[in-house]
């Protein structure tokens, strides 16, 4: 880990307008990204996990979101201040993010070679913006050979054909995700493709521009497990070999713990603890880190029994004044009704937001 | 394993589900979508069988099967004695003694109609049961499930995630039936959810003895439920027996790869960083000849290619379909 931070992100919140009222997805959050380092932010549904990463590259859809204070800070820039246009530029080249459902992701009527040329397109389109302004005529004569841009459209796009220089860069990028028969690859439609292939081409679009970033919202809960073992170590591995940091958004603290160098235990749209993935395992400070961790299976029902959390997660359109977990909490004071708690420093490297652990 | 014993509340004899494809050429190949594929498994009474694998691998479609909601193609199902599939009977015989918990509650409950409703329907077509005794049977239901009878006025969509699975389990085990089978009863549900639900499903087959056939992806889940596993791999059962010794000491190539893909929650050991994982699933219109798992086993000879293994025991209660089984010793 770095001592500077690529995306430092302070006092953050992040409200839903709803018919019903307004509900508080994340709540005044803090958070530093290191360079090239692997974060799970965890939580349960409706946390706030993934309004936080949609923030963060920009694809929040406001209204009915909106976001309220705070500041974004990436490379010395807040991007909260940025304009569309401006923001822009930051999606994709340096921020990029891939989702759950990759079939929801990819185009179905595009081939596969296609989708990722368009990535290379957008990143010419924006170089020539410096010098002289460029049609998306002359990126396509760019990124297709010249004579085919003319044939009519009803030709298959395969039949134009992807200049050779684009060709070898988009084989080159599924080689990347240990895709071996990228030549045949390329001329394929998403629906003839796999689960776990259209998840890799999906990391393989997101890491074309070497991002500093890569957000991962639950990237393998649609996969089976033994596809997601395999894309959750080619992420290790990219990690690495890309230099890129990734913020993988899932609710398994298994899996979580399995990649993670730190892990983000989220509530209610809290941050309630922050901790390297060692120290939250083996010493979890916050009453419902413990909870979770309390709640995964491990071993038969005779030898160990499962202690779940009492109560369930309290409607964000009336949040609580004090503590979100005060109503479930084992440890509840009378102080935990009256305030939230702040996230402060326990330990080094250790934040956990609870009044058990002092103001 | 093919004779009956009275302490299998279920039993499935050399049993076949094909799902027919209809090609446009009439005629052309007729093919079929072999689901599941030659599987004799043994539920005893009172105990869980889990039966995991990857998607496609056919385990819904074997619970489907077993409760006559997808005809099967061939072979047989002992259900307390009577092969259910052979002998001609009322359903709704068969369904006081069997229900199903179904993996969405929100697409297994009407929407418009009330909790307490959806809870007495079985009881009312099943057991014939009066008005009277209908409403005070759903609010013993409702506390046994551990919600309140004010539950009972509402509609799904004003439940959580997990109290609609409770519901779904009031359901289910409101005929009093001997056998549940549960399929992926907490995929859909939160970590502090999904052990609710999962200590409820153990409280009640205490309390109700009963048998619980659970389809699972999850290892973890298989593992806390089930006394029996079953691991099934492209409509075939590959692995076969107590589930302590099957987590502990799987031979099958796939089951140990299904095993060690799981992610456990430790960061000191990073078992997925570890394994190679070769391939994907196989498809099961066209899958491949001889043992399906093949193109994907490390320990693949000439024989796999050519023949499917048989399920035969290596202990007492423990079959497994592999020709090399002592390599994985």
């Amino acid at each position: 880990m770095s001592d500077q931070p690529i995306l430092s992100i302070k006092d953050l919140t992040i409200s839903y307008e709803t018919k019903s009222g307004v509900v508080l997805a994340v709540d005044r959050t803090n958070l530093d990204i290191g360079q090239n380092t692997f974060i799970a932010v965890v939580g349960e549904s409706g946390c706030g996990k993934s309004t936080l990463a949609l923030s963060i590259i920009g694809l929040l859809s406001m209204p009915p979101a909106k976001i309220n204070s705070g500041i974004m800070e990436y490379k010395s820039v807040n991007l909260l201040t940025l304009d569309p246009n401006q923001r822009r530029g930051y999606r994709g080249t340096e921020i990029a993010m891939i989702f759950q459902e990759p079939l929801t992701s990819l185009n179905p009527v595009y081939r596969v070679g296609d989708q990722i040329a368009e990535a290379v397109m957008v990143r010419e389109m924006r170089k020539g913006s410096n010098s002289a302004p460029s049609t998306e005529t002359d990126v396509m004569q760019k990124v297709y050979s010249t004579k085919a841009t003319y044939l009519p459209s009803r030709i298959p796009k395969q039949r134009r054909g992807l200049t050779k220089l684009l060709r070898n860069e988009i084989i080159q990028a599924l080689k990347l995700v240990r895709i071996a028969d990228a030549e045949q690859v390329i001329e394929r439609y998403p629906f003839e493709l796999s689960g776990g292939m259209r998840q890799r081409i999906m990391i393989a679009m997101a890491l074309a521009e070497k991002p500093a970033l890569l957000i991962a919202d639950e990237p393998t809960t649609a996969l089976d497990v033994t596809t997601q073992a395999q894309v959750l170590k080619l992420m290790k591995e990219l990690m690495n070999e890309v230099r890129t940091s990734i913020l993988l958004i899932t609710h398994d603290l298994a899996v979580a713990s399995q990649v993670a160098d730190r892990i983000i235990v989220m509530y209610a749209g809290d941050v309630v603890e922050d901790a390297n993935v060692y120290d939250l395992f083996s010493e979890p400070l916050h009453p419902y880190s413990k909870g979770l961790l309390a709640c995964i299976p491990s071993g038969s029902k005779d030898k160990t029994t499962l202690n779940p959390i009492p109560g369930t997660v309290p409607d964000l359109r009336h949040p609580p004044t004090g503590c979100k977990f005060a109503s479930r909490c084992p440890h509840v004071m009378k102080i935990c009704h009256e305030k939230p708690p702040p996230l402060i420093e326990n330990k080094s490297n250790h934040r956990v937001a609870c009044f058990l652990y002092g103001e | 394993m093919v004779n009956e014993s009275p302490d299998n509340i279920l039993e499935t004899i050399k049993l076949y589900t094909y799902y027919p494809i209809r090609s446009g050429n009439p005629f052309g190949k007729r093919r079929s979508v072999r689901a599941v594929d030659d599987v004799s498994i043994k539920v005893p009474r009172g105990k869980t069988l889990a039966v995991v694998g990857e998607s496609g691998c056919g385990k819904t479609t074997l619970a489907r099967t077993l409760l006559l909601l997808t005809p099967s193609t061939t072979g047989d199902v002992i259900f307390n004695g009577v092969n259910i599939l052979k002998t001609k009977m009322n359903p709704k015989k068969l369904y006081r003694e069997m229900q199903m918990v179904f993996q969405d509650p929100d697409s297994s409950l009407d929407p418009r109609v009330k909790i307490k409703d959806s809870i007495a329907e079985p009881l009312r077509l099943l057991e014939g049961m009066n008005k009277e005794k209908v409403a005070d049977r759903v609010a013993e239901l409702l506390t046994a499930v551990g919600l309140s009878a004010e539950h009972g006025d509402r509609l799904p969509a004003h439940l959580s995630g997990g109290q609609k699975q409770r519901v779904a389990i009031a359901r289910a085990i409101a005929p009093q039936p001997k056998l549940v089978i549960l399929d992926e009863p907490t995929s859909a549900l939160d970590a502090s959810v999904q052990a609710q639900i999962l200590t409820l499903l153990i409280d009640l087959q205490r309390k109700f003895n009963l048998t619980y056939i659970l389809i699972t992806h999850n290892i973890a889940v298989a593992e806390y439920l089930s006394d029996i596993m079953a691991v099934m791999y492209a409509g075939n059962l590959v692995e076969y027996g107590p589930t302590n010794e099957i987590i502990s000491k799987p031979r099958h190539p796939y089951t140990i790869t299904l095993i060690s893909s799981a992610p456990i929650p430790n960061p000191w050991k990073r078992n997925l960083l570890g394994i190679e994982i070769k391939g994907e699933v196989p498809s099961a219109i066209n899958p491949p000849s001889g043992c399906k798992f093949h193109p994907r086993c490390p320990y693949a000879e000439k024989t796999c290619t050519d023949l499917n293994p048989s399920l035969d025991n290596i202990s007492a209660n423990h079959y497994v379909a592999c020709h090399f089984v002592e390599k994985t010793a």
